[in-house]
């Protein structure tokens, strides 16, 4: 039984419009986000939905002539405020990209990656959230004998479940992931999907995917978006067995997309 | 048998000339390629054996451990360490000045300039690579040398010192520009993945954008390195030229001679075939072996940044002993922190050296305190911090390059006229006008990038396209790089043995411009070479298994995105050769020349020729100086901006 207390929300999003010069890709979209459970963003290519993950820890930033209004609460701050230092929010908010982007370092130096810029250089603390951070990720087995070989010699799915480790290693709140399997195999993607399983226990995540068999497969809740606008947002069964909008029956039917 | 079951002989046979028409262009880009190696070959050759006689006389350990060198006493001196020790001391200065500023420029383009800004600031620092050294010798001798003077109080401002400021000024844009291309080059990924991550913009940049950049980096300090080793002119007109060491050799203040100087200074009064002719080449090729350790430290360099990224073998095991290390000491060793305490000893000694016990303590506690304040700077203070003085250096750049054209404009229209653009000069340059000078340049630039472009596009297609490593692109490779570290007036000194002498052209337009298109085609290849390198493999693959052969391939797929990058080198390559004078002075040019050349194997007179013999030979040609220079400024501008616009008009047609 899910019970009250458990439904705390996380991130709040108000009034959020997004604009790249003069095209409007995000319209108004109010939605929230509740702690350990996983929300899925899905809906046909363009619709806004990873521009609106990369809203939430300001990585829009660094996009030439975007502009954005509306607020984001994340623990009573609000994300979008020119106040707030994006570097502290994307420390709490950590990412996941499309394509696995490990750094061209060692293996370690990848997962120690985020730590050490936040300041730890014990190297024993170091081990100790290496391997955490690798165990939780799921990859400690298939790498613990080359932790400095290259990470660029991993295979795909390794790569993005160390992406997935290096993300872990900061202890983020929240965890976005950007179409986090459209780059890999179907094993591959079976095994990022029950980590997704285990990650929520502790984190807040929010996954954008292509997949609707995945975001029914692995959320708890999904948000389908079309143009720029969301259409609707509930639990994931309701979305898939019974929609409320005739947008969202056509786009999950495969009427279009 | 062709796997073609369906087709008739005709499909056969029109595969049959198509893959003959893929041999002939592959053969043809290898003859492209061979021929960098047969230029240094012959080179390498022809300067040997004019500098023999010299070693064999004097004795090989005399000539280079001597400490005079005074061809003009009796008997001659030819000891040329004076002339080393000041090229070595001379370049150092012009590192320590250029190597912060380029690099806090090239960082400042790549990652922290908005937008339109970057639009505008790249352009500029390229303008002042394309400024020829001749003009910023006679900026230096002019406005440099009397404000050292000045300053400090000395009786000349020809010293060391100008020359390494000169040198420094001419090898930021160099370097600006490569380590630019490289960090730029970086992914996109890993700045998203660091600055997801929750690291600072700082943090982004130094811990994962320039580690990832830094063979490229490595590569554009090497390359400015060899500019300020290679360079004749600027150094011959500021540094005074007293073949002395400095004494102490910390003394800025001296005046020095470099190699290039001497061979500047000296190649165009000797007698061919004397003793003193033998003794310039042998200087030659001590300039060449200096270039090459250069180059082979380069390549080393090089070699262990790959090996460090890439965490190959060596590295793991390494790593694995290190782990069974018991203790934690040893390791902190390694660690970042310690190797600023190292940094900091290193420093301390120097300065014990140099200036006794009390500077070393000095230096060591403001180190220290350094230190400390580091440590206890939050990581946004440092950002700020290393922002601001990046900020700085770039508005430094920008400020030295406004000096220089406004000087030069502010002095020197009041003497442009039609009659100056158009004349013949009269009294020795004092008065008339530039006529011949100007298409001289032309003539000479036109014919050199006509010769070097499609030799350079061919070789660097086949080192990349058609071969895998192996031992002849090795041995290619290394000859391209061999050439490209040579500076410009050993490529003289070759032209006006080989051509002029031994094939007889005389001192004529041909000469030059093939010593010219020589000069630049390292140049050409490399940069070809970098933007090849840069289309991604999938783009090959992808044409290839569509059934599109290799020059198919090459020519609508590889090629098209490689344009901008082609361009941008053969920019340098132009500025370069319309500017120098050093591969000119002995093949091609008469100061004296009236006339338009009538032929290929007449001598012609050059703009920065003309502009060194008015600022050095010429008392009293005050305007006609400035006017020089404002025409052949303006001449490499017009170049420059009209290849910049070129490629900026193909970076927005292709973004892929």
């Amino acid at each position: 039984m899910v019970t009250m207390t458990e439904n705390v929300e996380i991130l709040q999003i108000k009034n959020l419009n997004l604009w790249y010069g003069e095209t409007q890709a995000l319209k108004n979209i109010n939605m929230t986000f509740i702690d350990r459970q996983v929300t899925a963003l899905i809906g046909p290519s363009g619709c806004g939905k990873s521009t609106l993950l990369r809203c939430l820890n300001r990585m829009n930033d660094i996009v030439n002539e975007c502009r954005v209004d509306g607020t984001i609460d994340f623990n009573g701050k609000d994300i979008l405020h020119n106040n707030t230092d994006p570097v502290e929010i994307r420390r709490k908010i950590g990412m996941v990209f499309q394509k696995p982007n490990p750094f061209p370092k060692t293996i370690f130096e990848n997962v120690a990656y985020g730590p050490r810029v936040h300041g730890i250089n014990e190297r024993k603390e170091l081990e100790r959230i290496v391997e955490e951070s690798l165990k939780h990720a799921a990859l400690w087995d298939e790498v613990k004998d080359r932790l400095s070989e290259s990470a660029m010699g991993l295979s795909g799915g390794q790569q993005q479940r160390l992406c997935i480790a290096r993300t872990l290693a900061v202890e983020p709140e929240v965890i976005l992931m950007d179409e986090p399997c459209s780059a890999l195999d179907p094993i591959a993607t079976s095994k990022i999907e029950n980590l997704i399983d285990v990650l929520k226990q502790d984190y807040c995540v929010i996954i954008v995917t292509h997949n609707m068999q995945q975001a029914s497969r692995v959320s708890d809740s999904t948000a389908f978006m079309y143009l720029g606008d969301l259409i609707e947002f509930a639990p994931t069964r309701q979305i898939f067995e019974n929609p409320k909008q005739e947008l969202t029956e056509n786009y999950i039917t495969g009427r279009f997309g | 048998m062709l796997n073609k079951p369906k087709e008739g002989g005709s499909g056969q046979k029109s595969h049959h000339i198509i893959q003959v028409k893929e041999n002939i262009i592959q053969k043809f880009w290898f003859i492209c390629a061979f021929f960098a190696v047969i230029a240094i070959a012959f080179i390498l050759f022809f300067l040997i054996n004019e500098a023999y006689p010299a070693f064999y006389t004097i004795g090989p350990l005399k000539l280079i451990t001597g400490t005079t060198w005074d061809p003009t006493r009796v008997p001659p001196e030819y000891g040329m360490l004076p002339l080393i020790v000041g090229t070595i001391l001379v370049t150092l200065g012009a590192m320590i000045f250029a190597i912060p500023l380029s690099l806090a420029s090239a960082l400042y383009i790549s990652i922290l300039a908005p937008y339109r800004v970057k639009l505008i600031v790249k352009p500029i620092i390229e303008l002042l690579a394309g400024i020829p050294s001749v003009i910023y010798g006679f900026i230096g001798l002019i406005l440099l040398t009397t404000w050292i003077m000045v300053a400090f109080n000395l009786p000349t401002g020809e010293t060391w010192l100008a020359g390494s400021i000169i040198l420094g000024i001419m090898a930021i844009p160099t370097i600006t520009s490569v380590a630019e291309d490289a960090i730029s080059a970086v992914p996109r990924e890993y700045n998203e993945g660091s600055l997801g991550l929750g690291a600072t913009k700082w943090q982004t940049i130094s811990r994962v954008i320039i580690p990832s950049a830094l063979s490229g980096i490595t590569a554009a300090i090497i390359l400015g390195l060899g500019r300020a080793v290679g360079e004749t002119m600027a150094v011959l007109m500021v540094t005074g030229n007293a073949a002395v060491i400095p004494d102490p050799i910390w003394n800025i203040f001296s005046p020095i001679r470099t190699l290039t100087g001497t061979l500047g200074i000296e190649m165009g009064e000797v007698a061919v075939g004397s003793l003193h002719y033998n003794a310039l080449f042998a200087v030659a090729v001590v300039l060449l072996v200096i270039t090459l350790i250069v180059n082979i430290l380069a390549t080393f360099i090089l070699d262990k940044v790959k090996a460090k990224q890439c965490g190959t073998k060596n590295c793991s095991i390494v790593y694995k002993e290190r782990r069974k290390i018991p203790g934690k000491n040893v390791r902190l060793l390694f660690s970042r922190i310690s190797y600023r305490y190292i940094l900091i000893l290193f420093i301390s000694i120097f300065a014990f050296f140099i200036n006794g016990l009390y500077t070393a303590l000095f230096i060591v506690f403001l180190l220290f305190l350094l230190n400390f304040i580091i440590q206890k700077t939050s990581q946004k203070n440092i950002q700020k911090i290393i922002f601001v003085l990046i900020y700085c250096a770039i508005l430094f750049v920008i400020f030295i390059l406004g000096i220089i054209l406004f000087d030069i404009f502010a002095n020197g229209i009041p003497y442009i006229s039609w009659e100056f653009l158009t004349g013949i000069p009269t009294d020795l340059g004092r008065a008339g006008g530039i006529f011949p000078a100007i298409v001289g340049t032309l003539y000479l630039v036109s014919g050199a990038i006509l010769i070097s472009l499609p030799i350079g596009i061919g070789a660097a297609i086949y080192l990349i396209e058609y071969t895998r490593e192996g031992k002849i692109t090795k041995f290619i490779r290394v000859g391209s790089d061999l050439l490209n570290g040579t500076p410009s007036i050993v490529f003289g000194l070759f032209g006006f043995a080989f051509l002029v002498l031994y094939l007889n052209f005389g001192v004529s337009l041909i000469a030059g411009q093939i010593t010219l298109a020589l000069m630049v085609l390292p140049t050409i290849i490399r940069t070809t070479e970098e933007s090849l390198k840069s289309v991604p493999v999938s783009f090959r693959e992808g044409s290839l298994a569509l059934g599109a052969t290799k020059w198919q391939t090459i020519r609508k797929v590889v090629l098209p995105p490689a344009i901008p990058g082609i361009i941008t080198g053969t920019i340098l390559s132009l500025g370069r050769a319309a500017g120098e004078t050093a591969p000119i002075m002995f093949t091609a040019v008469v100061f004296t020349q009236r006339n338009l050349p009538n032929s290929l194997f007449s001598p012609v007179m050059a703009l920065p020729y003309h502009l060194f013999i008015l600022s050095t030979n010429v008392p009293g040609a005050q305007g006609q100086k400035y006017g020089t220079a404002v025409v052949l400024l303006v001449l490499v501008i017009f170049i420059y901006a009209l290849a910049i616009i070129i490629r900026n008009h193909y970076h927005k047609t292709q973004k892929w």
